[in-house]
């Protein structure tokens, strides 16, 4: 019982991480990962990266679960678009 | 003078031979019309990730182009009518990336 109680506690935190009442623990992580130096280059060939921010169904995840930055969001959203043209992803 | 990546779909059941006679023909006219190969990579026959006209793989062919608007727009106009292709995509940068190629390590991998 105890286990099958833990496991619904963790998926609900990862919907409600803005929560202000959220544990310290599960804070979410402020720096973006594909900004700074030595980011991987956000491109439409980069199937790999890509499929990072795509959810199960092929959509693309919102930055506030990634914590992509917005400049960095808006390319990643038209490389996933290019991506699906060409049925990549 | 801008560039350009371009990449093309072809036909799954399209033979090795058959996808350099398209190559070469897509080359030509870009040369004919005022346009520069930069490179050329072939990315081989890849898994589809949705039918496309009851297909489930597809040739892939990308060209890094150096050209104007009328370069691409006779190629694109050109693809339109072609029926050995499935998709085409063309895509202006502001720089060419010519050291990257990212399918060349999977295509190493499947053949392992």
């Amino acid at each position: 019982m105890k286990k099958r109680n833990q496991k619904k506690k963790n998926t609900q935190n990862n919907f409600a991480k803005l929560s202000v009442f959220q544990n310290q623990k599960y804070k979410f992580k402020k720096k973006c990962p594909l900004s700074g130096k030595g980011a991987p280059m956000i491109d439409y060939k980069n199937v790999k990266l890509l499929r990072r921010y795509v959810s199960e169904n092929g959509k693309i995840l919102p930055s506030r679960i990634t914590s992509v930055s917005q400049k960095k969001q808006r390319e990643l959203s038209l490389s996933i678009k290019r991506a699906r043209n060409l049925a990549l992803i | 003078m801008n560039f350009y990546e371009h990449t093309i779909i072809a036909r799954q059941d399209t033979p090795a031979s058959q996808v350099k006679v398209l190559q070469e023909k897509y080359s030509k006219i870009i040369e004919d019309n005022e346009g520069k190969i930069l490179k050329f990579e072939s990315w081989g026959l890849l898994h589809l990730s949705y039918l496309i006209k009851k297909n489930k793989k597809g040739n892939y062919i990308h060209f890094k182009i150096e050209g104007n608007g009328k370069t691409i727009k006779e190629l694109e106009r050109n693809e339109k009518l072609d029926k050995n292709l499935l998709r085409y995509l063309t895509v202006k940068v502001k720089k060419l990336d010519l050291k990257t190629d990212y399918f060349k390590k999977t295509e190493g991998m499947d053949s392992k």
